[in-house]
């Protein structure tokens, strides 16, 4: 649909945040029959769903401290690796103890976990070291859990995808300025297309903020006032999968204390600090938060301390203050779900907040749940049977993808599951590769910008991965700006995104910027400054602090 | 193994420093890796081409006025003129075919279309020396189907943005056609290595003939003749409209061809390029280098009167930086460097990055400092040097090509 008759619809539902948690609530609520808009000011899976390790997390994390969380991991866990397997790397996890932790805890651990319905095996030390070479050896204790890798991206366009196919809309760069209020009703929202600076109005008869930490600012909007706890979290992406599974410290949850293998890397982390509501927009990360994430992640895989750092990154988990812990980790993350007709006698206006990337499917089902109360709708909640696009029952498996596939489409078929076969695969040019190191192909690209919502690399990047490989998009980016700039008949724009991509490289990169980082930095500068000119062919000037 | 002067580094300032001693009859030895940053040319050699952020007319006026810490000052910028000369010569020597001058910039086109301030250009490539006079009105761009290191609607904007009038022409011929089945070989260097034969050269030039139309020249990619420049010459000479290059993304074919017609002369001089080694470590007594290894010859210490160091930047491991401190690696010599890491580099990508200045330290006469004190017969030379930004002010080949004469004439002068 044409984004003009988006606009003129009146829906069911309007979903405000495009991240896991609001793509999962667009999902159930088309899959129940409402119609949907989603509405997203930046990109899908920009906040804290693209910023955290893409752990699957069994709950054993949560087993002591939070026995509600842990329980709705891992049952989530169950049912994510059922209806999103293209997304989830099974990988299994170990909670280790070392020489500086107390082995009294482990035996806590594990019935904590028992009660909660998470396998826990204790290993030896011996066994830990066999199965999971990179752990520290000098570990004095392992348990073995369900804990997992999951592609938040991939899963995240993955419902998506299928709320689209259910008739939902969806809109990335539409920001709420603000709802429309009519007496004690809320009517639908005040929009502001951030590509074509319009400002627009869409009504719908109930309004799902499911915006995360930003959820704030749109309950004051409409004169509701919540109060968020923002919590910071670092992470460092490191440059090859040192680790094969999961691996946490086995002690109260703390600093720098997982492990997680990603796709081809490994991601550490994270640190936790309160932050002010006002800075959740600054994703800087410290020198200090790098010294605490490289002190501590050595001590889990001793290997990292030689380990390339690829970037830097930080995140704001999105609770809801409910005590005065100064460190955010008491706080229960269970999912928070407001009415504010009941709450604050405002209608039509639901709050989904709390809870962690985790549960976004179960959040999704509770916001539905009020939505659907309020609608007087009594279809089920089928999100935790039917699989994702790309999940779905003959979907081709790895030993098939070797076989009868070019690295090219393995790799599609990696990212987009049973989807893959839309990319256009038909001729020589749409098979050429764009970027070798993720195997991104022409075909892929186009896919991405027609039918993936794909306004610039960054975008780009987040749906196939062009420019994450370890090369880190030192010719790619270039080659694919071109790409788009062709597609989209618009070169200055393409050379203005291509700069805005790779300063968003450098913001992750530039904590990290000694050693073969730095190195690559230099590289970047010789390639797109020294021999290409692009910073003579963008405006730089005041561009330093750009997001 | 005994050498009146061992060389550390064989991109372009450590060839150049040993062609210049080599020519006099000096036993120069190379230690190479084989990686250069020529591999990220484009077609030319950058004297100077912005100061502050202004482009520069005159490169040897704009050098006198250069602060004492920059390279050029250290040379003496009086010596400039008479250095320029002597490096055209020895391209030429080199078979490598360039104009330009020292007291007058002209332009080169980057792959996305920008003019960029350059001093030597090769003869083959697109060359603009006024801005207001362009070289031709109407251009054919062909841009080879399936060929992306070109980013060819970027730099046919910015060739219009220019002033000229360009017709793209998308265009492939059958060799090109059957390299393509392999999705990862449209490289530049792919090309220019299947581009050579009479043939293949004839089916592009047909090509080219039918398509060009009514433009008044010919712009193809930069993919023809890693080794010298006779598969250009052979295109040129079927093709009936005057052809030019422009540079591609890395790899960068013109650069690879520098790099062989430099080796090749240097070892015609009688030279030692000792390729695919390291230098690794170095015997200092009292102010001097007494001999240096190398990953290869990890047993047979190379001994000279003279060493150099033109192992370059970071990019090429002549520089390190760790979490600490950043240092030189080979011998332990001085660097000038925040110590502060925080300092190193800033956010917004295209900013001035401080650690582009950074470097060796070195006295006057482009002596090594160890602990403060000069390193009597060690030289440093190239991009391994402090005290500029080759990014921001297009000064890099300018500043590798300059110390290299300087250090071989002091080294010549110093006994």
């Amino acid at each position: 649909m044409a984004t003009n008759d988006i606009y003129k619809k009146e829906y069911d539902v309007i979903i405000v945040g495009g991240g896991a948690t609001g793509a999962g609530t667009a999902r159930d609520c088309a899959l129940r029959g409402l119609s949907v808009l989603l509405v997203e000011r930046n990109d899908y899976s920009t906040g804290a769903t693209g910023r955290n390790h893409g752990l699957m997390h069994s709950g054993a994390r949560y087993a002591v401290t939070d026995s509600e969380s842990a329980s709705e991991c891992i049952s989530e866990n169950m049912i994510l690796r059922r209806i999103a397997r293209h997304c989830v790397e099974e990988t299994d996890g170990l909670f280790i103890t070392l020489p500086e932790d107390d082995l009294g805890y482990q035996q806590t651990f594990v019935e904590a976990c028992q009660r909660a319905g998470i396998r826990a095996d204790i290993l030896d030390p011996e066994e830990a070291r066999r199965i999971e070479p990179a752990v520290n050896p000098d570990l004095i204790g392992a348990v073995r859990v369900p804990d997992a890798s999951i592609d938040p991206f991939r899963l995240t366009v993955a419902n998506l995808l299928d709320a689209r196919m259910h008739g939902a809309e969806t809109l990335n760069y539409h920001e709420v300025e603000g709802l429309i209020i009519n007496q004690n009703r809320v009517e639908g929202v005040k929009l502001f297309n951030k590509l074509n600076g319009e400002h627009i109005e869409v009504r719908g008869r109930i309004v799902v903020n499911a915006a995360g930490i930003w959820g704030q600012r749109i309950a004051q909007s409409a004169g509701v006032n919540i109060q968020m706890f923002p919590a910071r979290g670092a992470l460092l992406i490191f440059g090859h999968r040192v680790n094969q599974m999961v691996i946490n410290r086995c002690r109260k949850p703390a600093n720098a204390d997982i492990l997680v293998p990603d796709d081809t890397v490994c991601v550490i982390g994270t640190t936790s600090d309160r932050i002010p509501i006002e800075t959740v927009d600054d994703m800087r990360v410290t020198r200090e938060e790098v010294d605490v994430l490289l002190k501590e992640g050595v001590k889990i895989a001793p290997s990292l301390a030689t380990t390339r750092i690829i970037r830097a990154y930080a995140g704001v988990r999105p609770l809801v203050a409910s005590d005065d812990d100064p460190t955010g980790r008491s706080i229960s993350r269970g999912i928070v779900c407001l009415d504010h007709a009941k709450r604050d006698g405002l209608e039509g206006f639901v709050t989904i907040t709390g809870g962690k990337m985790m549960t976004y499917r179960l959040m999704g089902e509770v916001a539905t749940n009020a939505v659907c109360a309020k609608l007087g709708n009594t279809a089920p909640c089928v999100t935790a049977t039917q699989p994702l696009p790309g999940s779905e029952e003959g979907a081709p498996s790895q030993s098939d993808l070797t076989k009868r596939y070019s690295f090219g489409q393995r790799a599609a078929i990696g990212r987009h599951g049973s989807l893959a076969a839309r990319i256009e695969k038909d001729n020589d040019i749409d098979n050429a590769l764009v970027c070798e190191c993720e195997g991104v192909t022409v075909g892929e690209i186009k896919y991405a910008v027609h039918q993936l919502h794909v306004h610039n690399l960054v975008n780009l990047r987040r749906r196939t991965r062009v420019g994450m490989g370890t090369c880190q998009g030192k010719l790619c980016s270039c080659r694919a700006a071109s790409l788009m700039g062709e597609f989209r008949n618009d070169v200055k724009g393409a050379q203005e995104d291509l700069a805005a991509f790779l300063d968003e490289r450098w913001k992750g990169m530039r904590p990290v910027a000694w050693g073969d980082t730095l190195r690559e930095a230099q590289l970047t500068a010789f390639i797109y400054e020294g021999l290409c000119g692009l910073d003579m062919a963008v405006n730089t000037e005041g561009k330093e602090d750009v997001q | 193994m005994r050498m009146d002067t061992v060389i550390m580094g064989g991109g372009l300032s450590g060839l150049a420093c040993g062609i210049s001693l080599a020519k006099r009859g000096k036993r120069v030895a190379i230690v190479a890796s084989g990686q250069s940053t020529l591999l990220f040319n484009g077609g030319s050699m950058e004297l100077l081409g912005h100061v502050n952020g202004k482009a520069v007319t005159n490169p040897l006026e704009a050098i006198a006025t250069l602060p004492e810490s920059h390279p050029y000052s250290k040379i003496g910028a009086d010596r400039i003129a008479s250095l320029a000369e002597r490096i055209k010569l020895l391209f030429s020597d080199s078979g490598i075919e360039m104009t330009g001058s020292a007291d007058a910039n002209h332009w080169r086109v980057t792959p996305m279309g920008v003019a960029k301030p350059a001093w030597l250009t090769l003869n083959d490539h697109l060359r603009i020396d006024d801005l207001n006079n362009l070289p031709a009105k109407r251009l054919a761009l062909m841009c080879i189907r399936g060929y992306f290191d070109q980013p060819n609607a970027m730099l046919a904007q910015g060739l219009r943005d220019l002033g000229f009038e360009v017709d793209m022409i998308e265009f492939t011929t059958d060799d090109i056609t059957a390299l393509r089945r392999s999705p990862s070989e449209m490289r530049a260097t792919s090309l220019a290595k299947h581009l050579v034969s009479n043939n293949a050269l004839r089916r592009l030039a047909d090509q080219v003939n039918s398509l060009a139309g009514d433009t008044d020249m010919v712009l193809l990619p930069s993919v023809f003749g890693q080794s010298d420049s006779s598969d250009y010459q052979a295109l040129q000479a079927m093709a009936k409209k005057p052809v030019r290059l422009v540079s591609t993304l890395p790899p960068s074919v013109a650069g690879m061809r520098m790099m062989t017609q430099l080796r090749h002369y240097f070892r015609m001089l009688g030279g030692t390029y000792l390729m695919g080694d390291t230098a690794v470590s170095g015997t200092f007594e009292g102010d001097r280098l007494t001999s240096i290894t190398t990953a290869k010859l990890a047993d047979m210490p190379l001994k000279a009167d003279n060493f150099v160091l033109a192992t370059g930047s970071f990019i090429s491991r002549g520089l390190r930086a760790d979490y600490e401190r950043v240092y030189e690696p080979v011998l332990g010599v001085d660097v000038d460097a925040d110590a502060d890491r925080e300092q190193w580099t800033h956010f917004g990508v295209l900013q001035p990055q401080a650690y582009f200045g950074y470097g060796v330290a070195t006295d006057g006469n482009l002596h090594c400092l160890k602990q403060g004190k000069p390193i009597q017969n060690l030289y440093a030379i190239g991009s391994v040097l402090s005290g500029h930004d080759a990014i921001k002010m297009g000064d890099g080949t300018g500043v590798s090509l300059m110390t290299a004469i300087a250090a071989a004439d002091h080294i010549r002068e110093s006994k």
